[in-house]
């Protein structure tokens, strides 16, 4: 799996100015199920995700990693699961995260506190553990570290 | 010979860019003075009277940036007339409906309500309070606090971002492409459409640039009745019209390209767009094989010296001393091609060939593979070699143009005003090459146990190819005498009548060939006849 830093350079001063905002804001409100691991690194957050208590994933607990683009907020943050990701149908075993937000869909206005909202509600509505269909292929075609966001994602689920 | 109606048949009514189409009076000079026999025989020569036989044109116009603004300006006009919908509102559906007003229109009055809500024209308001200039906002994008004043709200919907963030948000969907022109508020649950007056007025002049080239290009690019002429660095658009029948798509741009308006391809006018497809990727899977086709050098069949084609012809003359007249495509010789014995062009009939034992027995032994590629190779080579002569008269007919014209015109006296048939008879040789270039590739796919048909096609592509070469070498060798020669030439009058005439009948002879190929052969019975007819006249040619 890899977590490796993309290649990317470092933040704008317009992005650090809004990640410190919104950093702050994330510690006096977090989203409810989520804690973000304290680290000096700024441009990449860890976050610890509590499966919800009445979902397949109660009393589980998972690690996302986020990384922020230079001109983030305008792009949007890579997301992916680091070291076992979640079984779920929109999840790869290499972390990787089928979620329309994360890509085509992302809005400036949004924020890691939604993202991780649309996560916990994406894995709460789950009725099976299961890895995506085709898991293996996709996941071979990662193999160069590949960064989730230059898939062409296809959001053909609007349920789980 | 037919009447001049046939010329008119054959190139008139096409809109724009027909480039043969300028010099109609000339011709017309000669076709009415006494013709001479140039050779071709009349088949079928009763079809122009029925007018459904006529040629199906495509309607076409070729569109400049100028024009495409001006439709774009029509266009948006007529909706805001009909919608009662302001310009910036009309271009968000136009191009949403890919710039079809009639579909606009429907679909509008259809369900208004339904069409608003797809297209992010919603006239919902975000909030209606009323705010002093002086109160402080947050920006959600960049979560800085704004006095109202700095900040700017979406016209569609009301939500307000600071201009900064508003700004970086429509440059970044600029930069990522055409999808700017859709692009909808920041607000993630929002989905109102921001139109180019927002966009215009917040952007740098790169970014403004941009997303009016986007503007310009989506009129072509989600258009179902325009394509960019696929030229390289050619600007021009062409936009269909109607085409009539199993009509065909060719199309001549402003730029001179020649192309398939369907298909994108070269012009390919007799065969379809399917059978162009097959071909060449039937070519990419044989192109090892047919490398050393494409060579331009073969040994001389008498002295094994290797020669270089340079001319468009396919009457080679090799060098001194040994001065042989060869055919390039079946190294026969000259001599026994045609005029003087009263044949006709054998080399380019594959059956015949076989027939006549130029391919012997053992051949016919050999497994399927290397016969099906043999065949193929017959097709290829004549295919390629057309086109490369078809290249070759292309950049001859510029050379003619630039320089030679002038020459000629000193030389011989003449006004360049009357030496137009000269580039006429070049133009003519372009389009006959290839023509029939792309009968080869209908030859190859006809099938085999349609003799009729097949003896019918080798017969109609003997004659053009030997109808053009003459005209070929009429404009290529017997042109140069006039160019070379010291003094004012008394017969240059008889050369004028002769590649006027030979530009006329040839012109007329393809484009029947044309039609019978594209009307799948069917005049097979009448062109027997003709077959039959062609034999007997054989021996008055010169
Ligand atoms: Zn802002
Ligand atoms: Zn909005
Ligand atoms: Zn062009
Ligand atoms: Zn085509
Ligand atoms: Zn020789
Ligand atoms: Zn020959």
């Amino acid at each position: 799996m890899s977590t490796s830093t993309p290649p990317q350079k470092t933040l704008s001063r317009i992005a650090a100015n809004r990640l410190q905002k919104e950093l702050s804001e994330w510690q006096i409100n977090p989203p409810a199920g989520f804690k973000h691991k304290v680290t000096d690194n700024l441009q990449r957050w860890i976050i610890e995700v509590h499966g919800a208590p009445g979902t397949l994933y109660s009393g589980e607990l998972y690690q996302l990693q986020v990384d922020f683009p230079e001109n983030y907020p305008m792009e949007a943050p890579q997301v992916i699961f680091i070291q076992s990701p979640p079984l779920h149908p929109h999840i790869y075993s290499n972390g990787h995260i089928c979620l329309d937000i994360l890509y085509d869909s992302w809005s400036p206005a949004m924020t890691v506190s939604s993202i991780c909202i649309s996560i916990l509600s994406m894995l709460s509505s789950a009725t099976q553990k299961a890895r995506p269909p085709d898991n293996d292929r996709y996941v071979r075609n990662c193999r160069n570290g590949r960064s989730p966001k230059e898939t062409r994602w296809w959001f053909h689920d609007d349920k789980v | 010979m037919d009447s001049e109606d046939d010329m008119q048949d054959a190139w008139g009514g096409e809109s724009d860019g027909n480039l043969s189409n300028e010099n109609e009076e000339e011709d017309e000079e000669v076709s009415q003075s006494n013709e001479p026999d140039y050779g071709f025989d009349d088949f079928a020569a009763d079809d122009d009277i029925n007018p459904s036989s006529r040629l199906p044109q495509s309607n076409y116009t070729i569109l400049s940036e100028a024009d495409i603004r001006q439709r774009q300006d029509e266009a948006i006009n007529t909706i805001t007339n009909f919608l009662s919908v302001s310009k910036m509102e009309a271009g968000i559906l136009l191009r949403h409906f890919k710039w079809s007003v009639s579909k606009v229109n429907d679909e509008w009055f259809a369900d208004e309500e339904s069409v608003r809500k797809c297209v992010g024209l919603t006239a919902t308001r975000a909030e209606n309070r009323r705010r002093s200039q002086t109160e402080n906002l947050k920006c959600a994008i960049c979560f800085e606090m704004h006095p109202l004043s700095r900040m700017k709200a979406s016209p569609g919907c009301g939500h307000y971002f600071c201009e900064t963030c508003w700004t970086g948000y429509i440059h970044t969907a600029i930069n990522d492409g055409p999808g700017c022109l859709t692009l909808r508020c920041a607000d993630p649950v929002c989905g109102s459409a921001i139109g180019e007056d927002m966009v215009l007025g917040l952007v740098v002049e790169e970014d403004r640039l941009k997303y009016k080239r986007y503007l310009l290009r989506s009129f072509v690019e989600d258009n179902r009745k325009a394509k960019w002429c696929p030229a390289p660095g050619c600007e021009y658009a062409v936009e269909l019209g109607f085409v009539s029948g199993a009509g065909s798509y060719d199309v001549v741009c402003k730029c001179s390209h020649n192309f398939c308006w369907n298909c994108l391809e070269e012009a390919h006018r007799p065969v379809d767009c399917e059978t162009v497809a097959r071909w060449i990727l039937k070519n990419s899977a044989e192109s090892e094989n047919m490398n050393w086709i494409l060579a331009n050098s073969k040994p001389c069949p008498k002295c094994k010296r290797p020669i270089e084609k340079n001319q468009g012809c396919m009457h080679i003359t090799c060098t001194p001393p040994c001065k042989f007249e060869f055919c390039w495509l079946c190294l026969g010789a000259w001599t026994d091609h045609g005029e003087r014995t009263g044949g006709f062009y054998a080399c380019n009939r594959y059956e015949a060939a076989k027939q006549e034992g130029v391919y012997d027995e053992a051949d016919r032994r050999r497994d399927m593979a290397k016969n099906s590629l043999e065949r193929y190779t017959h097709y290829y080579e004549r295919w390629a070699t057309n086109e490369s002569s078809r290249a070759k008269a292309f950049s001859d007919l510029i050379q003619m143009q630039a320089v030679h014209i002038e020459k000629l015109s000193d030389k011989q006296c003449q006004p360049v005003s009357q030496l137009k048939f000269v580039t006429e008879a070049w133009l003519q040789i372009v389009e006959c090459r290839r023509v029939l270039k792309w009968t080869y590739a209908y030859g190859y796919y006809l099938p085999n146990h349609e003799h009729a048909k097949r003896h019918f096609f080798e017969y109609l592509q003997g004659e053009a190819e030997a109808g053009l070469e003459r005209l070929h070498q009429c404009a290529e060798k017997d042109l140069q005498e006039f160019l070379e020669g010291d003094t004012w030439q008394n017969n240059f009058n008889d050369f004028r009548t002769k590649l006027a005439g030979l530009t006329s009948v040839t012109r007329t002879y393809f484009e029947k060939i044309v039609r019978a190929l594209e009307n799948g052969l069917q005049d097979v019975v009448q062109g027997q006849g003709a077959q039959g007819s062609h034999v007997a006249q054989g021996s008055r040619r010169r």
